[in-house]
């Protein structure tokens, strides 16, 4: 009987034979998964083909894959429009752009702010500490739907608890999810309402993030700080932050990422109102690729996400970069 | 070797399953008859012995809809016994996905339920009327001007509708609430200011000053968009200008109209924050008890029937006075009807089945009853049997005759939900003025022309 693990000291043919094996079996399954990864590029191309047309499904256009015709060729068109157009579809585009910006960029530190030291905190704990855990992370396995629906019960305006405390503090009741005349540090409250609701749904799952990259810090590392007279903030700040770098940077990429891809959440709680003061970038290439049947502009306006993304990531990636390891 | 051969045929069975994926990948219907549907018009063994021609009809969920389907399907296939028609249906969502992606591709059912005012923008994809079917003639002598004008694109005639899409004119009214303010019931308004005065009385508010029961709700996308364009027409006014290439809303017809919204909003019968689509959207309020009078399609009946079947208040369906003058003159959508798909290879039994469902009498009947819809036939709205069964449309019989179609705009749902809508919602907010919401009105929706 040969097993892999008596590799080492196996004969120059049996290597032979393993190698081949290993090539047999690394074929088998990264062949198939080429092929099915190939209907996604298949997808991608035709998105990239389509942002340079003024296409419609609902029009027949010309004779090659509907393209030409009544579904026109605009060159960058559409890109010149989103950057200068006054025309509806432009105006909402940059709208839901800065929307998009404003929620990723408030979402990232909300969450770092709520998630490391929730995490450092934990960590901390002696007992219960898998309940806390499990209890904190039970948001991120709810449905989105479900908890837009239990938020918007809490946003309503007339029955909804957080106007009842307002009320019984003797506050005015607030329209959380539909006055678009209410605002708050130059954002909109019905943005700050979703951005809430959103970061409750999402903390649990960066949180578990940091408690493992807290575990992995080195004790002795922390002991030898405490020993030179370092206080527990300064050994958080100074020992701890800088040793789980790479895990931060993981978390900014993927926090980024996740907030750029808001969509469902969004939809169901205002979808974009009130005068699209939270219509978000995927909302808005949802509307026009299916509701108004504009897959054209639609995909011109998700090939401008993904440069976004990627610029935002490419960033992220040069500033957090680390270059040492532990 | 015997691995090597094992693995290429593994290969082939994976680039054959992708290659044969394509009628699925446009997702599979929610509830189909069969598992697997055969290809249109594929002839399948029939249980007598002989082979039955299969057709496949796509609709979209509504369960009250379907059941009618289903019914008039069953009745089609007893009189034609060598038909088998496969109802298809998909969530609405889906629905209109699905005819994106399959209609390009060629894929689409033989028979296809479309909203009439969606015609306009799939014409292209879809089959004419054959002339010994129905001409574009017999078709407007046929069904009401509104539910048959979005059917016909340039003098062609697409398919025929089922129902009369009216927005405008008809309210849910909570009798208990009436009679708990001292109100005349039913209404005996002959004036919107006998509304407005009514709904006045039946406004509430609790201890902050929050409204908690709006007097009169109009303040929905499609009761917005509604009553703004009947009530130009009512004032003399259109939103076409003279060969339909453009909009004309700022005009004292339009401006007038909104202003007449906003006075009501500032008179009190709506708090427009508290109350529009995305909060206390007009059929839930009213069904929850927050709504004395709520404006809304005759649609939201049997709606309401369904998600609200503790709601202990009495109401009724009631049609409001013209907004001005003696004449209801209105728009509104084509609804619901069926069309072929041009790549049907049994057209002529789709048209013949389309023709069995819509444009028979008792047939229509038969499927407006079950479905809660008003007819697009005069002759299925004025019949005993739909005013036993839907008593409103009895009430709203001396109005349809004035319905005009809405007309072919290039992006109807753009105009009306992201222009009109909005824009309407802001100045009755207070986030413009009636003058900046017209002139913002006509610059965005003649920006859809271009």
């Amino acid at each position: 009987m040969t097993s892999l693990a008596q590799g080492k000291n196996a004969s120059p043919r049996l290597k032979s034979g393993l190698a081949i094996a290993k090539q047999r079996f690394v074929n088998s399954v990264t062949i198939p998964l080429l092929l099915y990864e190939s209907l996604a590029i298949f997808v991608l191309g035709w998105a990239f083909v389509l942002m340079f047309f003024e296409y419609s499904p609902g029009r027949l256009g010309g004779p090659i894959l509907g393209l030409g015709g009544s579904n026109p060729f605009v060159g960058l068109g559409h890109f010149i429009e989103m950057v200068s157009g006054n025309s509806v579809r432009a105006v909402l585009f940059r709208t839901s752009l800065r929307n998009t910006l404003i929620f990723a960029f408030a979402v990232l530190p909300l969450n770092l702010l709520i998630t490391l030291p929730l995490a450092w905190l934990l960590e901390m704990v002696s007992r219960y500490k898998t309940l806390y855990r499990t209890i904190y992370f039970m948001p991120v396995l709810t449905s989105s739907v479900g908890v837009a629906l239990i938020w918007m019960s809490m946003y309503d305006p007339q029955a909804g608890w957080l106007n009842a405390i307002l009320r019984a503090l003797g506050g005015k009741p607030v329209a959380w999810l539909s006055d678009p005349r209410a605002g708050f540090a130059g954002v909109s409250i019905a943005m700050w309402a979703v951005i809430l609701a959103y970061l409750w749904q999402d903390y649990g799952y960066n949180m578990v993030i940091f408690i493992a990259a807290l575990q992995g810090v080195p004790q002795e590392l922390k002991e030898a700080a405490m020993i030179d007279g370092a206080s527990s903030w300064q050994i958080f700040t100074r020992v701890t932050i800088p040793l789980i770098q790479p895990t931060l940077l993981f978390v900014c990429v993927m926090t980024m990422l996740s907030s750029f891809q808001v969509f469902d959440i969004i939809q169901v709680m205002t979808n974009g109102g009130p005068n699209n003061r939270t219509e978000v970038l995927l909302l808005d290439i949802y509307k026009n690729a299916f509701r108004y049947q504009s897959m054209g502009w639609a995909a011109a306006e998700a090939f401008v996400l993904f440069l976004v993304v990627m610029i935002v990531t490419v960033i992220q990636m040069r500033v957090l970069r680390t270059r040492w390891e532990y | 070797m015997k691995k090597q051969v094992w693995f290429v045929m593994a290969l082939a069975v994976v680039l054959l399953a992708a290659c044969g994926g394509s009628k699925t990948a446009t997702s599979e219907p929610a509830t189909s008859e069969p598992a697997t549907p055969a290809p249109a018009g594929e002839a399948t063994a029939a249980p007598g012995g002989g082979e039955k021609t299969v057709l496949r009809m796509w609709v979209h969920t509504n369960n009250a809809f379907n059941a009618g389907y289903e019914a008039l399907i069953a009745a089609y296939e007893a009189a034609h016994p060598d038909v088998d028609i496969q109802l298809e249906n998909f969530e609405y969502g889906l629905y209109i996905q699905t005819l994106q992606t399959a209609m390009p591709a060629g894929e689409e059912a033989d028979i296809l339920q479309l909203f009439g005012t969606w015609v306009a923008q799939y014409h292209e994809r879809l089959a004419p009327v054959p002339p010994e079917v129905m001409t574009v003639e017999q078709a407007r002598q046929t069904f009401y001007a509104a539910p048959i004008g979005g059917y016909i694109v340039d003098g062609v005639l697409y398919g025929m509708p089922q129902e009369f899409n009216c927005e405008y004119g008809g309210v849910l009214v909570n009798k208990t609430k009436f009679e708990a303010a001292g109100l005349t019931y039913p209404p005996q308004w002959k004036t919107m200011d006998d509304v407005l005065a009514d709904a006045l009385k039946l406004v509430q508010k609790d201890e902050s000053g929050m409204m908690s029961v709006a007097g009169f709700d109009f303040v929905a996308a499609d009761p917005i968009s509604a009553s703004f364009l009947a009530g130009i027409k009512q004032r003399g006014g259109d939103y076409w200008n003279a060969d339909h290439t453009g909009f004309t809303f700022n005009t004292p017809e339009a401006r007038a109209q909104l202003q007449w919204m906003v006075d009501a909003v500032k008179a009190g019968v709506v708090d427009p924050v508290v109350f529009n689509d995305s909060t206390n959207f007009v059929i839930d309020a009213f069904f929850q008890g927050k709504v004395g009078i709520g404006y809304i399609g005759s649609w939201a009946i049997a709606l309401g029937k369904t998600n609200y079947p503790d709601f202990a208040d009495e109401w009724d369906y009631f049609i409001l006075p013209p907004i001005q003058g003696d004449t209801p003159v209105f728009v509104a959508d084509s609804g619901w009807g069926l069309t072929v798909s041009p790549h049907s290879k049994h057209q002529d039994i789709a048209w013949d089945f389309v023709k069995f469902v819509t444009a028979d009498v008792k047939n229509a009947t038969q499927w407006n009853i079950t479905s809660g819809t008003i007819p697009a036939m005069p002759a299925v709205a004025e019949s005993p049997e739909i005013a036993a069964a839907e008593p409103w449309v009895a009430k709203m019989l001396p109005m349809l005759p004035y319905g005009q179609y809405l007309g072919n705009m290039p992006d109807r749902d753009r105009v009306m939900y992201e222009i009109i809508y909005p824009h309407i919602l802001n100045a009755l907010q207070g986030v413009e003025t009636v003058d900046q919401a017209i002139e913002a009105i006509d610059t965005e929706a003649n920006s859809t022309f271009q």
